[in-house]
């Protein structure tokens, strides 16, 4: 074996230009799988977490039975009454992997500042346990002001565009207005907390958020639309999805329960896309590398024309030819991957120094461009690079391996 | 198994036909011939006579058109490819005419090589290999890789590298056709001296008269037939 090893290794430096070319090829295709892959691992994590805590819907998000089909028609039919809620939340929170559960009112009306008004769209939530949902994302929705507490029950926080309209800042009044739940017209004082950016372009001249009783009072209604639930790991949602859904059945309560990723359009088209990104690039890298390796053992096979036939005639087998250009071929697989790795950690490292930005497509300000580093990809990475040029030196190997040992020996 | 004999090699009618587009080469017409153990025998006869031809075919490395071959009573132009590799490997020591040893090994692991295809520890081959190396007064060499190597020092590897299995029959084919005077006789010394001591079986294909002057048995081919 090391001696198969040592001959296919003592070959690939024989060649230096050309194995060179071969190898560049491999590490440049395993260095743009890598960053890719890395660079859309650290983008989910993030669009995961703007799904789950920085829009605020949290893992699962629980609805009265019919309420996506018909609350919008008639919501005071399928929202949650507040007995209902509280027995709803005691249920939830029995659970181990269950952080918390709060309820929401999303409402939406006209808000004015006494000369100019305009459409709003408010999220009612409970102060402290939005702050919670928040959680470390909280830095990245940094508040002008004060942000929603319990203690001003009509402090509301405004988005950035939407308090720009309006001409209004911090500590300055307003009016919102709505139709109840009973359809009579109301309208309620409110005072700006704070003005932050929600992080969201499309929604930033239009959102509020609002202490959920509030919204309640501003709906007239002492119920929720729906009941968010925060997990202390996403990977939990589906498990948490079907024993909540479970336990409620059994409590009597008919409800619908969805899960951050149903709610999330967003972040299943841009996941699909970028998946389908990686395929093509994965697609290209593997034309590249077969092509390359296939061609390098091709020419290998033929200037070693000779060498195979005397080592036929040393009584080596047609599998031991077939073994020692599989073994040079992976080996090829193996050092343009072992480049390929240290250019990865190069770029890696030059990103993590330089932190460059850019501003991603609905984005109301610019990210900072990060690649997740992933040994474990990396690994895997190695490993498929390495089966690939296996195969393909398989090709060339089995022609050599078939060749008579006569015509072998005579080749010139 | 054939009982009523026991020569080495026993060709019984051999003939062996190439084409080449429509036209079919009648490289040897019908060659009977028995070799026996520890001969020092020479083929010879002019170019295209058929003498690398027969080589071929007690080597096992070209197949017969018709005929059969026997090796201590058995027959060998019938079995498996894999089959003919342990022959070959077990058997048959061969020595080319442009030596063909392994460019990227050095000396001592292209004489190490036969030894370890049949799967013998490196540490038992090196050992091995080395004595095989003295033998043919190469110990200085042994490091050495074919393109640091005079012709003469290669074609010496390569009788090393023949004889590392203990073949039962060495087959070299023109030996010293890319030799000097002086180098040839030195390699026809050895395989000589190895020939008489280790009792091995040699048969050479060439036209080299220095050679033939050596030769306990003359074998002449023309036209694909033993004429003498």
């Amino acid at each position: 074996m090391n001696k198969w090893i040592k001959v296919a290794f003592r070959n690939i430096i024989k060649n230096k230009r050309r194995s060179f070319v071969t190898l560049m090829a491999i590490a440049m295709g395993f260095t743009a799988i890598n960053l890719f892959s890395g660079y859309t691992h650290n983008t989910y994590e993030g669009m995961r977490s703007s799904a789950i805590r920085g829009a605020g819907i949290g893992h699962l998000t629980i609805y009265k039975q019919g309420w996506n089909k018909f609350g919008k028609s008639d919501p005071d039919k399928y929202m949650i009454a507040k007995n209902e809620i509280n027995k709803i939340i005691k249920i939830i929170e029995q659970n181990d992997s269950v952080i918390l559960a709060t309820p929401r009112l999303d409402i939406s009306g006209i808000v004015s500042n006494g000369r100019n008004s305009t459409i709003f769209m408010a999220q009612g939530v409970i102060p402290d346990d939005d702050k919670t949902i928040l959680g470390a994302f909280f830095a990245y929705q940094p508040v002008t002001g004060e942000t929603l507490n319990t203690k001003k029950e009509y402090g509301v926080q405004m988005a950035i565009d939407l308090a720009q309209y309006l001409q209004l800042k911090p500590k300055d009044d307003a009016v919102v207005m709505a139709a109840t739940l009973d359809g009579q017209l109301n309208a309620l004082d409110i005072q700006i907390s704070g003005v932050y950016d929600t992080g969201i372009d499309a929604i930033n001249d239009k959102f509020m958020k609002v202490p959920f009783k509030f919204a309640q009072s501003l709906y007239d209604s002492q119920k929720a639309d729906r009941i968010v639930v925060l997990l202390d790991n996403w990977k939990n949602t589906s498990i948490a999805q079907h024993k909540i859904m479970k336990q409620l059945k059994d409590a009597g309560i008919e409800c619908e329960i969805k899960t951050w990723e149903e709610l999330s359009a967003f972040y299943s088209n841009v996941k699909n896309m970028f998946d389908m990104i990686f395929l093509f690039i994965f697609s290209i890298v593997l034309v590249i590398v077969i092509m390359s390796t296939v061609n390098t053992m091709g020419m290998s096979v033929i200037e070693r024309t000779r060498e195979i036939g005397t080592l036929r005639a040393l009584g080596l087998k047609r599998r031991g030819i077939n073994f020692l250009f599989a073994i040079e071929g992976a080996m090829i697989g193996f050092l343009g991957s072992l480049a390929g790795a240290a250019f990865h950690m190069m770029i890696w490292f030059i990103i993590s120094i330089l932190h460059p930005t850019y501003t991603p497509p609905g984005s109301s300000s610019p990210v900072s461009l990060q690649v997740d580093l992933l040994p474990g990809n990396i690994f895997f990475m190695l490993i498929c690079m390495v089966f690939l040029a296996l195969i393909a030196a398989i090709f060339p190997a089995r022609r050599a391996a078939k060749q008579n040992v006569v015509d072998a020996l005579g080749h010139v | 198994m054939r009982k009523e004999q026991m020569n080495l090699i026993e060709m019984q009618n051999i003939t062996k036909n190439y084409y080449l587009g429509e036209t079919i080469v009648h490289a040897l017409r019908g060659i009977d011939l028995k070799i026996e153990k520890e001969e020092f025998t020479a083929i010879w006869g002019p170019s295209g006579s058929g003498k690398t031809t027969l080589l071929n075919l007690i080597g096992t490395i070209d197949e017969t058109s018709s005929g059969d071959i026997y090796f201590n009573g058995k027959r060998i132009n019938s079995i498996t490819d894999n089959n003919k590799s342990e022959f070959r490997n077990n058997e048959i020591g061969f020595i080319f005419q442009t030596f063909n040893l392994i460019p990227v090994l050095s000396a001592l692991e292209n004489v190490m090589l036969p030894l370890q295809i049949k799967g013998i520890s490196a540490s038992k081959a090196k050992k091995k290999a080395f004595k095989r190396l003295c033998d043919v007064e190469l110990e200085q060499y042994v490091n050495n890789r074919p393109d640091k190597m005079s012709g003469g020092q290669r074609q010496r590897v390569a009788i090393a590298r023949a004889l590392i299995t203990n073949p039962s029959i060495v087959l070299a084919d023109e030996p010293t056709a890319n030799l000097d005077f002086k180098t040839s006789n030195s390699i026809i010394e050895i395989m000589k001296k190895i020939n008489k001591r280790d009792k091995t079986t040699f048969i050479f294909s060439t036209h080299d008269q220095r050679l033939l002057d050596q030769m306990d048995r003359l074998i002449q081919l023309e036209d694909g037939k033993i004429i003498g």
